[in-house]
């Protein structure tokens, strides 16, 4: 029993390392003195990160990614919570259907949506500007917000609110002072999810992007099918640090694994 | 509108001939015209954007010209037909379907294992190894393909510790090659394959295992007889899942397989992008997402039609 235990301890620890050493080594590889990224690197350097700031290109795309992220999930987020507080709050006929829609650009592939929507913008003027590489980003991300929240206010007690009505608060007021402030943790993770959504997202973007809206996640896939160069590892390692930074808030509210687990189907 | 309601709502009440007391508070619900306020800004952006594209090229596949202003257009099925008589992009769909069943498998067999030691650890170790799992799922996809080049490339880490140790005398071409790619789809898609089968291995009643001990079942025996094939429908939900997300991947084949391994994505991107072909494009999309659905239908079918159709319900 003892060494059955062990084996699948074993081969447990070697599935998490096998998910995890394309991450872990990249960052080693960012500090390398060489001039050829390599794991484990060849001495010590901050080389590749002040040749960073040598690149423009690399600045402005993460420029771009910050702001069509924060507007996304922005937006994702207000849909996405009035959906969502709709669907738990009121006897809508056809609620679990409604649900599934508003969950259905999770199942459709990015690549497919990229296209559509490509296709769809050329004759209106949307395809290659920053409104429409906006929207096709609110669409993927505000399956998870509706997820999210729906789960934050499945425990939600709605005497609450009937409380605050009763000693005369108006509907608004019981919004802001009792409904917000109970499901804030569900809106933030939302939130937080659909930055990174949006942040980390190349396949749809690919369809999106024009010369003014080329973000970090593009312009690192781009210098990868060009050539072998070692400021990947460095920009990568920016991308990484900022995700983790993320993930530990994310985890702290939520659990990052509730997400993804909670019914990909 | 008000007719309509009532009407509705006597379909929702009357089959299930609620007694009294329920029926009265389902009167005193509150109405939900409101709710459908709040839902009509969402349900208009998704339709908007997201259903009325879809179905944009769903009609654009069944047009035979790219003459898209309309002279000359006409209906046929002359894209479907191309695609479906060129050895190319049937081969590119045999790869395809090839590839993504590959990954299935290998990230199930190296995610089962996760799952099981998930399944017996303490909440503690569970909640850190689901931590450690889901976490690379909010790192771009571009940054893990990177920590692949690092490791992969002819003169990457894999190749450098063979030499070393002598086992090949010459770098492995393992990167751009269909290798390559699965290990990058594997490596991508793991995280969901071990949630999948961690939450039908949670639903599994430990008196079982129990009972089957004291009965003198051997722990190998155990495992087989109880544990795999009751952690079957989470085993299928995770290589459906891994399969349909690897058939429909475009940057990770893109990055890890280049001109090489020519699936149906990198396929499709290139007549889109690159020949602006969007006519035949958009016939591409639905074939692939055809072929997505028809493969997990089957795949599921078959397991709830075997000897092990009692766990599926």
């Amino acid at each position: 029993m003892n060494a059955i235990g062990k084996l699948r301890g074993a081969l447990a620890v070697i599935g998490i390392i096998y998910i995890l050493i394309p991450l872990i080594a990249v960052i080693p590889a960012s500090f390398t003195k060489a001039s050829y990224p390599s794991f484990p690197p060849e001495g010590f350097s901050f080389q590749w990160y002040t040749k960073i700031l040598e690149r423009p290109e690399f600045i402005d795309a993460f420029m771009n990614s910050l702001q069509f992220a924060v507007l996304a999930a922005l937006f994702a987020v207000i849909f996405g919570t009035l959906g969502a507080l709709a669907i738990a709050k009121y006897d809508i006929p056809g609620k679990s259907a409604i649900t599934s829609f508003l969950t259905a650009p999770l199942s459709v592939p990015q690549l497919v949506l990229g296209i559509a929507l490509l296709i769809y913008f050329t004759p209106l003027m949307l395809a290659g500007t920053s409104i429409g590489f906006l929207i096709s980003h609110i669409i993927i991300c505000i399956p998870y917000v509706i997820r999210l929240v729906l789960t934050g206010l499945s425990g939600f007690d709605y005497n609450l609110e009937k409380a605050g009505a009763i000693l005369g608060a108006n509907p608004w007021t019981v919004f802001w002072k009792i409904t917000l402030p109970l499901i804030r943790p569900a809106i933030i993770s939302g939130g937080l999810f659909a930055f990174l959504t949006s942040f980390d997202n190349v396949t749809v973007s690919l369809f999106m992007i024009s010369p003014e809206t080329r973000t970090l996640p593009i312009e690192i896939f781009s210098t990868m099918q060009d050539a072998y160069n070692p400021i990947v590892a460095s920009v990568s390692s920016v991308v990484i640090f900022i995700s983790v930074i993320l993930i530990v808030i994310l985890e702290k509210i939520h659990g990052v694994g509730k997400v993804f687990g909670g019914g990909h189907h | 509108m008000e007719a309509a309601r009532a009407q509705n709502h006597q379909k929702r009440v009357a089959p299930k001939e609620q007694p009294p007391q329920q029926e009265k508070r389902a009167k005193k619900r509150k109405p939900w015209a409101p709710g459908l306020l709040l839902l009509t800004s969402i349900l208009l952006f998704l339709f908007g954007f997201f259903v009325v594209p879809m179905l944009y090229i769903l009609y654009l596949s069944f047009i035979s010209t790219d003459n898209l202003s309309g002279e000359g257009a006409s209906y046929s099925l002359s894209n479907y037909i191309t695609l479906f008589t060129d050895s190319y992009y049937l081969n590119s769909l045999w790869v395809t379907v090839k590839i993504s069943l590959l990954s299935s498998l290998v990230a199930l067999v190296l995610g089962y294992p996760i799952a099981l030691t998930m399944a017996k650890a303490s909440a503690k170790i569970r909640a850190l190894i689901t931590l450690l799992i889901a976490s690379p799922l909010l790192v771009s996809i571009v940054v893990r393909n990177f920590g692949w080049y690092l490791l992969l490339l002819p003169n990457g880490t894999v190749n450098t510790l063979l030499m070393d140790l002598g086992l090949i005398s010459k770098p492995m071409n393992l990167l751009f090659s269909e290798v390559g790619v699965i290990i990058g789809l594997s490596n991508a898609y793991l995280p969901f394959m071990v949630l999948a089968i961690v939450t039908s291995l949670y639903n599994i009643d430990p008196s079982l295992e129990k009972a089957s001990a004291i009965l003198g079942a051997s722990p190998l025996r155990n495992f087989l007889s109880i544990t795999l094939p009751l952690s079957l429908p989470g085993i299928v939900s995770g290589c459906v899942l891994v399969f349909s997300l690897s058939m429909s991947a475009y940057v990770t084949p893109a990055l890890m397989g280049g001109a090489n391994v020519p699936v149906m994505p990198v396929v499709v991107y290139d007549q889109i992008n690159n020949l602006l072909q969007w006519t035949f494009g958009s016939a591409l999309s639905y074939v692939l997402l055809g072929t997505t659905l028809l493969s997990v239908f089957l795949f599921t079918r078959g397991f709830e039609k075997s000897k092990f159709k009692e766990v599926f319900r």
